[in-house]
């Protein structure tokens, strides 16, 4: 849900002041959404997504049996992967006709796109939850207090962070998953470019970059873990609209004769993290973030930096 | 309070344009009938459309477009609203997973100019980040577990 937030200006705005400093301005959504002028751009992009769109559901659903679990690799897996390897840095660099249709004025036009085509799949959730609505309800506990588990990142990544030497960064990568409410507070409180803003960023990057890929992988195997799966749909629904659908949707592949109901739920709690995940992140995680940090510093961090940490 | 028409009429045409690449790409993966869903779709679109309206319309409440399309559907799809049995007759024309493939084929274009971005983070981010992920997943899949059970839902 949280993906359509990614044009919001003020996120955007500073976050790529921070990485690179020689970019134009952005342009804002209804500049880019501008079809005067711009109609040849619309029209590649359009039939990029289109040729990516069918060259993924032609390979279809593809199920690999490990050891532990089925991995269930979606088309939508397939298309995030052609969609960005076809971009101007990946391939587009070394196939020069490939650049001339998705240059980096597609790119930004694909923003833009994504918000809208989520669309499409926020009715199709609605048309899910609401036939569930009874049950969803009755489920209403659960639901209100996953939402705690989504501190899970402080407990077990930030000690992996320490123990990697990350300093101050750790408390920024860690706080949670660090979607687009994530990265507004972080920049607002410590500043996009301080070491905690820099930590959000990278784990905000890395969602955004790998996402969908690794939930869409993780979805599926977690059934192995023999935890429920109506309680795995529960924590697919993260904030963001394309993580969860990667999650929910080959879990639901996975377990197909409780398919409806493992998309309700997880479409249900997506839109309550909407809703929660903005005043968990201020009231509990950043507090708890920094708790931990002072305890589990002194023991994991790497002595040889002692002096140079706060 | 003014809507800007230029902006939203801009945004129908972008999703006439995913709704038609959805209608050809479910023909190919699911088999359904270009035709057949037609109907579904332009339920599907007109719901997107007035969930567009809705956000412009509300621009202090900072709820997104894509939760207004979903609460939407969820109303009109409650089983005891007389709208629900046409309603899902006819979305159920448009597949679920149909709507996906579009929307990741532009979320990977779109983050084509992070690449360099992400370059320049080390590899220790990329380790974090896999542990921040399971992190939120299991810690709140364990909680769920827990939850329900106490229930008795599961």
């Amino acid at each position: 849900m949280a993906d359509e937030k990614e044009k919001r200006p003020e996120v955007n705005e500073g976050q790529e002041k921070a990485m690179t400093d020689e970019k134009p301005p952005e342009k804002s959504e209804k500049e880019l959404l501008n079809f005067k002028g711009r109609g040849k751009f619309f029209l590649k992009l359009s039939l990029a997504g289109l040729v990516i769109s069918m060259i993924s559901e032609f390979i279809g659903i593809q199920r690999f049996e490990l050891g532990i679990g089925t991995i269930v690799l979606l088309p939508m897996l397939f298309a995030v992967v052609i969609g960005l390897l076809v971009t101007p840095d990946l391939l587009g660099s070394k196939i020069k006709a490939l650049r001339s249709v998705i240059s980096m004025d597609e790119v930004e036009l694909a923003g833009p796109f994504v918000m809208l085509a989520l669309l499409p799949l926020g009715v199709k959730y609605g048309t899910l939850v609401g036939p569930n609505i009874v049950q969803v309800v009755q489920a209403g506990p659960a639901f209100l207090l996953q939402e705690l588990g989504n501190l899970g990142t402080i407990f077990i990544a930030l000690p992996i962070a320490l123990l990697l030497g990350m300093k101050r960064e750790a408390v920024g990568a860690t706080v949670s998953i660090c979607r687009e409410p994530t990265l507004g507070v972080m920049g607002e409180r410590y500043g996009i470019s301080s070491p905690e803003g820099t930590g959000t960023l990278g784990t905000y990057l890395m969602g955004t970059v790998f996402g969908t890929i690794f939930f869409g992988l993780l979805g599926s195997l977690s059934v192995a873990t023999g935890l429920h799966p109506l309680a795995l749909a529960m924590a697919g629904g993260m904030g963001s609209g394309s993580m969860m659908t990667a999650a929910s949707g080959s879990l639901a592949a996975a377990v197909p004769e409780m398919s409806d109901q493992i998309l309700a739920y997880a479409a249900t709690s997506n839109m309550l993290t909407g809703v929660t995940g903005l005043y968990s992140v201020i009231f509990l995680g950043i507090p708890l973030v920094n708790f931990m940090y002072k305890i589990l510093y002194p023991i994991l961090g790497k002595k040889e930096n002692k002096g140079g940490a706060k | 309070m003014a809507l800007d028409w230029e902006k939203l009429l801009n945004q129908l045409k972008v999703l006439i344009i995913v709704g038609i690449i959805v209608l050809i790409a479910q023909n190919i993966g699911y088999d359904v009938p270009i035709i057949d869903a037609i109907p579904g779709m332009i339920i599907v679109l007109a719901i997107a459309f007035f969930a567009l309206v809705v956000r412009a319309l509300t621009p202090n409440l900072k709820f997104p477009a894509f939760a207004w399309a979903s609460l939407t559907a969820l109303i009109l799809s409650m089983p005891f609203m007389p709208t629900s049995e046409v309603f899902l007759r006819l979305t159920d024309q448009v597949i679920f997973l149909g709507t996906t493939a579009p929307i990741l084929a532009f979320a990977g274009i779109s983050v084509g100019n992070k690449i360099e971005a992400l370059k320049k983070l080390s590899w220790r981010v990329f380790v974090v980040a896999i542990f921040v992920f399971s992190g939120t997943f299991f810690g709140s899949a364990i909680v769920a577990h827990i939850v329900l059970s106490i229930q008795g839902i599961i």
